[in-house]
């Protein structure tokens, strides 16, 4: 087969040296380009060879999991700022759940699937946990709202927000003040039974009170 | 001519091959071959795998064989290869190879390694060759090297070049799925490879953690926790080892989702007095309401455009998908069938969302833009909170189908489920990496 000069001096030349490259080029060649070895690194650290620096440290990299600890506010991570974290709130307005302890006087009320409105079945348990509340005037309650397993957590997590938000302002449409009533969403999280049938999911599609003496 | 060799000099990346047969075009067609491939009438391309060649030295730990393997699986995930490994080395020398390949009848193409290993580093040379022309044509010929740990990520990058020898665009291999577990007696957030391999546990508050979402450049997880008593928005830099907390309105602060170009977080909040979808600009903190209606709305995913968001609402009397722009305007109602259907995931290719629906169980259902083409993805089991693959071609999700909550993944038409993790407590709401940078 002929060849051109070109051809043979290309031919020769891979001989000695050569890699192939194709479309689609690699990263930016390490300084030594060329010479070395080294080249595409699967990361431990930076990727070798790579334009920027790798991302903080790959696979092998992964620091442990964080403390419990919280960092609050501070600059963001890499590639690109976060802001603070505004709290959204007045501080210490939420109280918080853990100063609230069982109410057993307080009766829960359960829900229909995928339903947040007050059954008139319930009403009655209402009623009562509404005189007590009224009787006790200086207690605060926490409604927690809940949903059954069935469905997405996200979902089940609303949910459970409206459930705790329409007892409450049931509550407040017997004259139960506002400002003693908080709600929390537990949406599936936190089921009282895991038979996994309807008995079970019907106990579980609940408002639950706690107290605060 | 004269440019040629100039070009063939200006490319030199990877390093020393002794290449024997140079062709004259630097730039060979590998997309080419697959798409004749496909022309044909094969639905994959074929390609053999042997262990790689260890030139000098020990390897007790055989990683000749082991990665490989690794790029074998990752291959044969991908749905576009049929993949024959495992068998020893064969010669690099033309003749012999060609001879050697007579054992490889409807191979369409040959990749090859070799190892070397110094203390912890491997290094290892591959060379990519199309076997469907008259002779075998090396494709590509590229070095790798990385410490022994790594040796995984190095195999799934190499997997990754041969896709995107093959199809243009690079492999998935290299990625992680996040998600929420209860192993540990708690729900927490994990990260492991996309493989199930090298899982890592990433809070450890001991109260509820879920719904993990990449931010687009891969570094950072927005995530729900009760950490702090209440259900609050968190973010979370897996490679540096800390968290930040993001959203701590009074009532709900959940269903975090990120904007295509990372500046925004869009996500739920029932500040307002019942759950609505808002959108945050991340580095100014500043946030606009994007829906109002008195029931709820939650769910928010972006399209890769950025400039609409599909979300689950159930202002129509039952939870069901709607699409708005970017703003919050002209919201119509994409799902009609059943009386729930929520979590939409819109697909990176645009055209398409894949979403949890109620017809009997709990499935995976995908639904174009326009509303056309409903298509069931899962039958039964519990199925839900599907994540897309980067390349918009797999999808991971939560199932119950043997007993308790495990990720799993299946390609984009509801094929070839394959089962992730052997969670000792349940493992749910899984989220797919972008690709590592």
């Amino acid at each position: 087969m002929k060849k051109t000069s070109w051809q043979t001096a290309a031919t020769l030349l891979s001989l000695l040296l050569v890699a192939l490259v194709v479309a689609g080029c690699p990263k930016q060649p390490s300084p030594t380009a060329g010479a070395g070895t080294g080249a595409e690194g699967a990361p431990g650290g930076a990727g070798a060879g790579a334009g920027g620096a790798g991302a903080g440290g790959g696979a092998g990299g992964v620091g442990t999991a964080p403390s419990g600890q919280v960092g609050e506010g501070g600059a963001g991570g890499r590639g690109g700022g976060l802001a603070s974290t505004p709290p959204g709130s007045v501080p210490g307005a939420q109280v918080s759940p853990r100063e609230f302890v069982e109410a057993i006087s307080l009766r829960d009320i359960h829900f229909d699937y995928d339903r947040y409105d007050i059954k008139s079945e319930h009403a009655k348990a209402l009623e009562e946990n509404a005189k007590w509340l009224k009787s006790n005037a200086r207690t605060l309650v926490l409604v927690e709202g809940h949903a059954d397993e069935r469905g997405t957590n996200e979902y089940n997590l609303a949910l459970g927000e409206r459930r705790a938000k329409t007892t409450r302002d049931y509550l407040m449409s017997l004259g139960v003040e506002g400002a003693r009533i908080s709600i929390i969403s537990y949406g599936e999280e936190r089921p009282t039974c895991k038979e996994g049938n309807e008995p079970c999911w019907g106990k579980n599609r609940r408002a639950h009170f706690l107290t605060r003496p | 001519m004269k440019s040629r060799l100039l070009a063939c000099l200006l490319l030199l990346g990877a390093g020393f091959f002794s290449v024997l047969a140079l062709p004259v075009d630097l730039h060979p067609q590998a997309s080419d071959v697959y798409l004749n491939i496909l022309a044909s009438g094969a639905k994959k391309l074929n390609i053999a795998i042997p262990e790689f060649a260890r030139p000098a030295g020990q390897d007790p730990m055989g990683f000749a064989k082991r990665l490989p393997e690794i790029t074998a699986n990752d291959l044969n995930f991908s749905g576009l290869f049929s993949v024959v490994s495992g068998h020893a080395p064969l010669p690099s020398a033309p003749d012999a190879l060609k001879k050697a390949l007579a054992d490889f009848p409807g191979a369409h193409a040959l990749l090859q390694g070799s190892l070397t290993i110094q203390g912890e580093k491997l290094m290892v040379e591959i060379r990519l060759i199309d076997l469907t022309g008259a002779e075998p044509r090396p494709i590509l010929a590229k070095v790798y090297d990385a410490q022994a740990r790594d040796h995984r990520r190095m195999a799934h990058k190499i997997s990754d070049e041969v896709v995107y020898q093959f199809t243009g665009e690079r492999g998935i291999a290299d990625t992680r799925i996040a998600y929420a577990s209860t192993a540990s007696g708690a729900k927490e957030i994990y990260m492991m490879d996309y493989d199930g391999f090298n899982v890592v546990q990433l809070t450890k508050n001991g109260s509820i953690n879920l719904s993990p979402a990449w931010r687009p450049d891969g570094h950072a997880l927005a995530f729900t926790s009760f950490q702090r008593d209440f259900p609050q928005l968190f973010v979370l830099f897996p490679y540096e080892g800390r968290q930040q907390l993001l959203q701590a309105w009074p009532g709900v602060n959940i269903a975090p989702a990120w904007s295509p170009d990372g500046e925004s977080l869009a996500y739920t909040l029932s500040k307002d007095g019942n759950p609505e979808i808002y959108v945050l600009r991340t580095r100014t903190g500043e946030i606009r309401r994007l829906t109002n209606h008195r029931g709820i709305d939650t769910d928010p995913t972006w399209s890769p455009t950025g400039r609409e968001i599909a979300f689950t609402s159930d202002r129509g009397g039952t939870p069901q998908v709607y699409i708005a722009d970017a703003e919050g305007a002209n919201v119509r109602r994409l799902t009609f069938e059943g009386g729930y259907s929520v979590q939409p995931r819109w697909s990176p290719r645009g055209d398409r969302l894949v979403y949890t629906s109620r017809q009997g169980g709990f499935d995976l259902w995908s639904i174009n833009v326009d509303g056309s083409n409903l298509t069931r993805l899962t039958a039964g089991g519990n199925n839900e909170s599907a994540s897309w693959a980067p390349n918009g071609r797999h999808l991971v999700f939560a199932s119950r189908r043997t007993g308790r909550w495990q990720i799993f993944t299946m390609l984009a038409d509801g094929s070839e489920p394959q089962q992730m993790t052997r969670d000792r407590g349940e493992a749910t709401s899984p989220a797919w990496s972008p690709r590592i940078p």
